[in-house]
Order: C-alpha cells, then structure tokens, then sequence
C-alpha cells in the first residue's frame, strides 16, 4: 500500500507512538522505511556550526558528530529496526520542516508518518517564527504525499483500523483525502464515517440564521456528501456512514471520532489563506487539521494532493 | 615543518581536499598547524612589488596620522576606544610594517596580522568618507587579506569558502542538478497557491536573468519561491540559469582573487549565454558588490560594468512599486516600529540609500520608520560583515561587533528590522539571539509577499472548501 | 652667505619643489591601473570629473565635509595651519615686494595687522595638534618621529619669519634662519609626507573618481559628506 515510508522523527520519546505505527506499517506491508532525523539547524552566518534541535546547543556536524547521532537512532529503535528488513537511517542537517519534505521528495515518499507534538525543543526565541513548532504545519501544507501524524499514544496499530472517520470541508484537496480514506478503508475491510461540520463561526449572521435555515444547510450537506462521495463508493457503500453536525469543525470532528470509537481520521488540509491578516507564514494552513492532530486520541492521516495517493501507486 | 596537511599555502581545487579540511573540526589541527607555517618572504615581497600601485603607496606615505579615522570605525567605538582599534593603526602595524621590512617577517607576525584583517575590520569602507585625505582603509585590509592568504593566513572557514567556490563555483557545495532540483521543487510546491508558477530555467533572451545565494538552494529554498512568486505577480519574463546562479564570493571575503574571478566569470558567461536584458541579484550586499561592484575588474573589463546591467533586489523591488507591477494593499502596510539596515556593500559602496526609503514609503505606514543613526552611506557595518560572520576563531570578536548595531536598533524603539542583506540578516539574528532584545528582522521578500495585491487572473481557482 | 642662500640655493630649492611635486604627481598617475585599484579610469568622463572636484571642493571647504563637521576644533586648527603656511607667506607684503624688486611682478597683498594674526594663529593650530598627538590616545598610537618632524619643518619658518619681521635692531640672524628653514621646508615637501601638497589632490581626485564613478556616483546622490 505504502511502498515506501519516511519516518521524520526527533528521536526524542514524544515520537514513539509515531515510530510503532510507522515500523508496524512498514512491517505489515513490507515498506522500505527511512527513519530520517534532521539534527540541526544551520545558524552563525557562513560558519559551519549548526544549532542541535534537541538540545539548542551550537554543534559540529562533523562525521564524528553525525555517526554519534546515526548511533544514537539505532539504538533508538534498535528493536524496531531489527524487526525491518528494509529500514535505513538518514540524517540531515538544515530547517526540519523543509529537510522532512526535501527526504520525502528525493525518496520518492508514499507516505511521511510524524509525531505531532513538537519535534524537539524549542530552538532559542528567535527561531519562533515556526521553524520548530511549524515543522509539521509546513510538511503537511507541502508534501504531495499523505502525511500520518500520530500525537498520542495510540492503542490501535496499522492494521487494527477498523473504523475510519474522512472529514471533508469539500474542497478540491478533500477529494484526495477522499480518495486515500477510500483505498484505506478498502484495505483494512473497515467502516467508513463520512463526515462534514457545518461551521457555524463561519456564518455570516449565525443569530440570524434560524434553525430552520441551519437545518436546510445540515440537509444540503448530506446531499452533497452523498453525492460527491458516497456515490463513488460502490461496494464500499454499504459499510459506509453519513453525518453532518454543525459548530467548531475540529471539536465536531474530534467528538465525531471518538463517538464512532474511530482508529484513523483522513483529512486534507485547506491551502487557501482564510484570514486576510495572516502572511504565508502565519497561514493557518489546515488550522482546522492542526486543532485535530492535537486534540485527536487516533492517528491522522491528511493529504490534498492527488500526486501520490495509494490508489495511483498501485495503477 | 613549511606546510601542513590541513593548513598551507595551496588553494582548495577538489572535492577530497575539501572534504578533508571539513573534517577538521573548527580547524583545530588547521590552527595548530599554522604556528609552524613558513613565510615565504620572497614571494610575499614580489607579490607585492608587483601589486602595489601608486594608489596604495600614496595612502600608506601620505596618511597624516591625524587620527579621524578613529572615530569612523565601529569596532573602535565598540572596543572601548581601544587605540589598537583604529583603522590607520590597523593598517600601518600590519601591512604598513610588512612593506617597511620589505616582506620579511615572521610566523608570529602573520598570524597577528590575520587576526586584524579579519576580526578588526570588515571592509565597510566606512572610514574612506572620513579621511582628508580618502584613504580607504577597507581596500587595504582587502589587499592584505589576498597577501595573508597566498600565503596561507586565512580563518579555517574561508579556506573551505574560498574552496568551494573553486570547485562548486557556489559557497556551498550545491551542484548543478541540485540547483535545478530545487528549482523544479519550489515551483511545484507553490502550484496550488500560485497556479501557472514557474521557475524558467535557462530561458535565453528573458527580461531578467536571477541570480541567488548558495544558502538559498542549500537552506532556505523558500527564499527562491518568494521571488518567483514576485516575479509572477509582476509579470516578469525572467529566468535563472543552471550555471552560474550563485552570486556569493567568500572568495573575496577570503582574499582569494583566483577563485573570485572564476566564480564571477562563471556567471557573466551565464550572461553571455542567455542574453537577458538584465540580470537581478537576491537580496545580498556582498554578493552585489562582488559580482556586480568589483567583479568586472577581476574579469577584466575595463568600463567596470557586467556584460548586462546588473541590479540590486531592491532597485527591482522599488521600481516595480513605482511602476505599478507591484502593488501594496494599503491596509496591509507594516504597522510597526520598523527600521532599515543599510548595508554597505551597496549602500555606501553602491548608492542605494534612496531607492531603499522608496521602497519603505510604499510598504511601511506613515510614522512608523524609525531611521537608525547614523544611517544611509553613513550607516554602521551589521557587525558581521566582510566574513566576520561565519569565522568560528573570531566569534567573540564578532559578538561584541554586534553591540553596534544592537544600540542602534534599540535607539530607534523599533520592532522589525528591515534588511535586504544576507549578511546583516545573519548578523541581526545571531545579535537576537546573544542579547535578546525582542526585535523582528526580515527581508524584503516575505514582507512584500504578505502586503502586495494579487491581481485576479492569478488567484487559484475556488474550491469548495469553506474553511 | 646670504647672498647664496638667496640667489643659487633658492633657485635650487625651487627647483626641487616644483620638479620633485612634478615627478609625485606623474608617478603617481602612472601608477594607478584600473584593475587593480577596480575603478574604471578613462570611462564615464564627466562622472569622474565631477566626482573629483566634488571631493577636492568639500575637503578643501571649511565644515565642507562630515568629517570636518564632526570635528569642529580639530577642523579649525587644521584650516589655520593651512592658511598659515599656504596663503599667508602668498600674500606677505615682504615676500611680494621680493618678488617685486626681482622680477616687477606683483599683487596684492595682507594687511600686516591681518598676516601677524594669521600667522600667529597658524602657529597655534601647529601647537595644538602637536599637543593633541599626545593628548589623544587614538592619535598617539599612530604618531611617529616623521610627523614630528614634519611639523617642526613646517612650523620653523612661520616662527623664523614671525620673529624676524618683529624683531628691532639687526635681525639678520633671524632672517637667515627664515630663510634657511623656509628653504628646508621647500626641499622637504617632495620627500616627506608634505608631498600632500600635491598628493592630496590625487588622492582625493582618485577617491572621488572611485565613488563617483563606481561605489554610487551613478546612482542616488553619489558621494556625500
């Protein structure tokens, strides 16, 4: 399904619940994985000195340095990487973020699984422009393949999903994701929950929206969920599900999943800048996914682009 | 022992040589090995019969020793007016006295006079406007660096620039496919939000040829979109060539005059290749001045000019304001304190100190620049300059350069500081980060990114998604 | 004696002052070379033309440039030497009745009241940046015998003249005197730093074609002070 997986880890312990779904997967499906960890950020002008993304301290990323840390890795996982035949380790030294989706590209990823929380500590106050906490946004709004994130412990493992939940706020990049919880649900013979918030916060006059008139909005969904994917389901159909409620998508959707006890939610990410004082920096790029991923008890696996969904890697 | 394994006389030419010296940690052994490094005076004496002019005589005989160049220099003023710190003192007790004992002097000595051509002065030629007499100290640091150099007196960091220019011809080692790679990346990436996004490659007759700074492709590719970006939004027909797109030369911050003319004639043969009507440079001062400003007289050509004209980011960015092919939103104009760092390389050594505040007085609201003083050709050095940044041996040298440009920022109560230069960037972060004092910095790019409007035909095409 | 030093040894020292500032300047536009000093001589005429004398006229301006601006006293002490040893011994009624009686030339010249002042003033400026050498850490530093020298080589015939065109009764000594150090004086410009007598123009004029032409005299407001 994933022919191959990289793995963008802090090697710290709030990437373990990423590392065992990550090496079950590649386990499970033969996947090549790259545990890929980007140790440092360059800093000092033109010097060679880079700052350590754990620790914040200035480091020599000498060949000493790196095959320190490389040892440190496989010790890391030693038990997982024994487990793998076709697992490898790479290092990396420059902006996490764009280190992760520059190993994604030059390996030709399937899939990029991370941990949500913060890769690392945070790098001195003047790397607060998102270098660190943004690592994820950034990878998530730019990679072509899906990104799974896992924030917390998760009790289920690949394999064990069972019930998928795809949140869609019907944009272009929600038919990709569509299209990735379809192959996913397919491929774990699991139940499928599709699921649309309505977003009251984003009515114009939510007070003079009568109940009648969010009612008409909850039925049009539905209608408009049945007939953008529901239709395309075929034999899925009928172990698939409906449901359209209004308020805060991210609560919504987190209550949704944890109602219908679901082990993966899929969802894209919106591209589009929604508020016109934020820069591309501050974009809340899938801000919406990111209050998911933080507050989610299952793994969330998000896409928006076609280019490298499951579906076409098996075409 | 006349030469050492790590640290001798010979320029870096490959991949393995440089590769060695990198393996060096922050050139311990190259360090060590320089104590015993043999002066050949001989050659040191008819280099310099050879290279020194009637120019640099003049000022070396003439200087009055009147002392107002003290005053002009901010590592002077930021060292406690440290007498050692005066720019003609500089000069005379190294070079000065390396001609007076026609070349004949020891290891001890050059190794001092390293020291002082490179944590004492970062050739910002700041004192050239206040000698009676226009003596530029700056170019004779430059001329003493590329002495020191030949004869293998140069920070461990330099060697390794200088090397990668011989043998990436860029600062770092980015090669061709890797450039074109990340070309190829950034313009995919920026097709969702930005459709019909390109990066040309190699176009030949364009109206703009980009040049970059290896750090950009190496580091922060971003840099490249933002310009892309810009120059979609303006229309531009523009393209960046698969040799000969790096602008840098830590070669000139090294002395290594060989390898500063085969980097820059690799990117005028860009030039002659693609014949664009001109060619536009990333937001760097050094690498303005050395492909743009010096360039030509290491590639010999006697008008001084690039085989194109050869401009400035800002000259770019401040006529497009001017033209209209950029407009700024009014509402998104910057709101806050802001300052501008003025770098010397084209500021004082260029001319650009009003096209710069005409580019702020489209994008920064009435009332909020805060200038520094001194500012514009008489604006203080970041503190980082001429190489100074990236020396690991001369780092607290340079930290305490950095108070210079840390008062004068908090002088000005601003919170951002605008500065379309690689290396004051550099310097202003790292001043951020040894004395946190609560400031933004920026270049120009993501700051007009965020302020410029987006002409209708260029938006994405709506989808669906509401949120 | 006298009769030598004012005849032959005049002559001779005139002719080492104008031949030796001569040959300074020739070599040293001889020696400039476009690639090395990176500014393109013989291009853009006009450009270099203007960047020179622009840099020639702020120096040679009282308060003309920052520099000088920022430097107030120092700036006065400097113009007042150079008026002293520049225009006043120009325009001393003496030295043009000389030229007078020699040659029929002439021209006007200072009050005397105004030359004594100057005079005595320049030699006060020559004071206070000799005691500002060693006042100042900054300027001590950099001081060497050769500026020393030079100061006292200048400063001797201002005293000696001084002297002597006050002193009453037979002044013959110090009139010998003046005329010996104003020959010293002479003699020693081509050869010590006073080749600034002509080398300031080149250097300035070279900097000024640099800035001019090259660091920005093409664009914005070229050089300023």
């Amino acid at each position: 399904m994933f022919g191959k997986i990289v793995f963008a880890t802090s090697g710290a312990p709030d990437c373990d619940s990423a590392a065992r779904v990550a090496f079950d997967m590649a386990g499970r499906y033969g996947s090549e994985i790259v545990v890929f960890h980007c140790l440092g950020i360059p800093g000092k002008g033109d010097s060679n000195l880079v700052l350590d993304v754990r620790t914040g301290e200035e480091v020599d990323p000498d060949e000493e340095y790196l095959e320190g840390v490389r040892e440190e890795l496989r010790t890391t996982y030693a038990i997982q990487l024994s487990a793998c035949k076709n697992a490898r380790i790479e290092i990396a030294v420059g902006n996490p973020s764009r280190e992760v989706l520059r190993a994604a590209r030059k390996e030709d990823a399937d899939l990029i699984v991370m941990g949500a929380r913060r890769a690392g500590v945070e790098v001195g106050g003047f790397y607060r422009r998102g270098v660190i906490g943004g690592t994820h946004r950034k990878v998530a709004k730019a990679a072509r393949c899906p990104v799974l994130t896992v924030s917390r412990p998760a009790a289920s493992f690949w394999g064990g999903f069972s019930n998928i939940v795809f949140a869609t706020d019907f944009s272009k990049a929600s038919q990709s994701a569509f299209k990735l919880a379809q192959s996913i649900t397919r491929d774990v013979d699991g139940e499928l929950h599709l699921f649309h918030c309505l977003d009251l916060d984003r009515l114009q006059s939510p007070i003079a929206l009568t109940q009648e008139g969010i009612e008409g909005r909850l039925a049009e969904a539905r209608r408009k969920i049945q007939v953008e994917y529901a239709a395309k389901l075929g034999d899925l159909a009928k172990r698939a599900s409906i449901e359209v409620w209004e308020g805060s998508p991210y609560v919504e959707i987190v209550k949704f999943a944890r109602e219908r006890q679901a082990d993966l939610i899929v969802m894209a990410h919106h591209t589009r800048n929604v508020d016109p004082d934020e820069g591309p920096d501050e974009r809340p790029f899938g801000s919406t996914l990111e209050q998911v991923l933080v507050r989610a008890t299952c793994p969330v696996v998000s896409v928006n682009r076609p280019d490298k969904l499951p579906e076409a890697s098996e075409a | 022992m006349p030469e050492g394994i790590y640290c001798n006389k010979q320029p870096i030419t490959t991949d393995e040589a440089l590769k060695a010296l990198l393996s060096d940690t922050r050139g311990k052994k190259y360090y060590e090995e320089m104590e015993s490094l043999e002066v050949d005076r001989e050659k040191l004496w008819s280099s310099i019969q050879k290279t020194m002019k009637s120019r640099m005589k003049t000022w070396l005989s003439v200087c009055a020793r009147c002392g107002l160049c003290a005053d002009s220099c901010f590592l002077y003023l930021v060292n406690d007016r440290n007498p050692e710190q005066v720019p003609s003192y500089k000069i005379h007790s190294t070079l000065g006295e390396i001609i007076k004992r026609k070349g004949d002097v020891d290891n001890a000595f050059m190794r001092h006079a390293m020291e002082v051509a490179w944590s004492q002065c970062t050739c910002c030629n700041r004192c050239a406007m206040y000698c009676p007499h226009g003596i530029d100290i700056g170019i004779m640091m430059g001329y003493l660096r590329g002495l020191l150099y030949s004869q293998g007196f140069v920070p461990w960091e330099l060697k390794i620039g200088a090397g990668m220019h011989r043998v990436y011809r860029a600062q770092m080692d980015v090669t061709t496919e890797d450039w074109t790679e990340t070309c190829d990346w950034m313009a995919e990436e920026q097709q969702d939000d930005w459709p019909g996004l390109e990066i040309p490659i190699d176009k030949e007759d364009a109206d703009i040829m980009y040049t970059c700074n290896a750090r950009e492709p190496k580091h922060y590719p971003e840099d490249l979109a933002e310009a892309a970006i810009l120059f979609h939004i303006a229309g531009e027909n523009w393209t960046v060539p698969s040799e000969g797109w790096e602008q840098t030369s830590l070669a000139m911050f090294a002395g290594d005059w060989e390898a500063c003319k085969l980097q820059v004639q690799n990117v005028y043969a860009a030039i002659e290749r693609l014949r664009p009507k001109r060619v536009i440079g990333t937001e760097c001062g050094h690498a303005h001045r050395a492909t743009v400003v010096e360039g030509p007289y290491w590639a010999g050509r006697p008008d001084g000019q690039p085989p194109r004209p050869y401009i400035h980011y800002v000259q770019w960015v401040a006529e497009a304001l001017r033209t209209g092919k950029l407009k700024i939103d009014p509402t998104k104009r910057i709101k806050v304190p802001v300052t501008y760092q003025d770098s010397c390389n084209y500021v004082r050594n260029w001319g650009l100190a009003e096209t710069a505040r005409e580019i702020l007085s489209y994008i920064v609201e009435p009332g909020y620049l805060r200038e520094m003083t001194p500012n514009k050709e008489h604006n203080y050095c970041c503190g980082g300059g001429g190489g100074f940044n990236g020396i690991g041996k001369f780092r607290p040298q340079r930290n305490k350069a950095l108070l210079t440009k840390r008062d004068q920022i908090l002088a000005t109560g601003a919170k951002l500081v605008i500065s379309p230069c690689h290396n004051c960037w550099d310097a202003i972060r790292d001043l951020e980060e040894e004395y946190r004092i609560g400031i933004d910095w920026s270049f120009l790019k993501p700051l007009l990114i965020k302020m410029v409007v987006v002409p209708e035909h260029l938006k994405p095409k709506d989808d669906d998604g509401d949120a | 004696m006298f009769a030598f030093l004012t005849g032959p040894m005049l002559w001779l020292s005139f002719a080492i002052f104008v031949i030796g500032c001569a040959w300074r300047v020739v070599k040293y536009v001889r020696g400039l070379d476009w690639q090395l000093d990176r500014v393109p001589y013989g291009y853009y005429r006009e450009l270099a033309v203007k960047g020179a004398l622009k840099s020639i006229f702020h120096w040679l301006t009282p308060y003309g440039s920052r520099s000088w601006r920022l430097k107030p006293l120092y700036t006065a002490a400097f113009f007042l030497l150079h008026v002293g040893l520049v225009i006043v011994p120009l325009f001393l009624f003496a030295h043009v009745m000389l030229v007078s009686e020699r040659f029929g030339l002439s021209w006007p010249t200072l009050p005397a009241g105004l030359a004594d002042a100057l005079t005595v003033l320049a030699m006060a400026a020559g004071v206070f940046i000799l005691l500002r050498r060693f006042a100042l850490p900054e300027v001590r530093i950099i001081t060497t015998a050769h500026d020393l020298w030079v100061m006292a080589i200048s400063l001797a015939p201002l005293l000696t003249g001084f002297v002597a065109a006050h002193q009453s009764g037979d002044h013959s000594g110090w009139l010998l005197a003046h005329i010996v150090t104003g020959e010293i004086w002479l003699i020693a410009i081509p050869f010590t730093k006073l080749s600034h007598v002509v080398l300031f123009f080149c250097s300035r004029a070279q900097i000024g074609v640099d800035f001019g032409v090259k660091r920005g005299g093409q664009r914005g407001r070229g050089i300023v002070w």
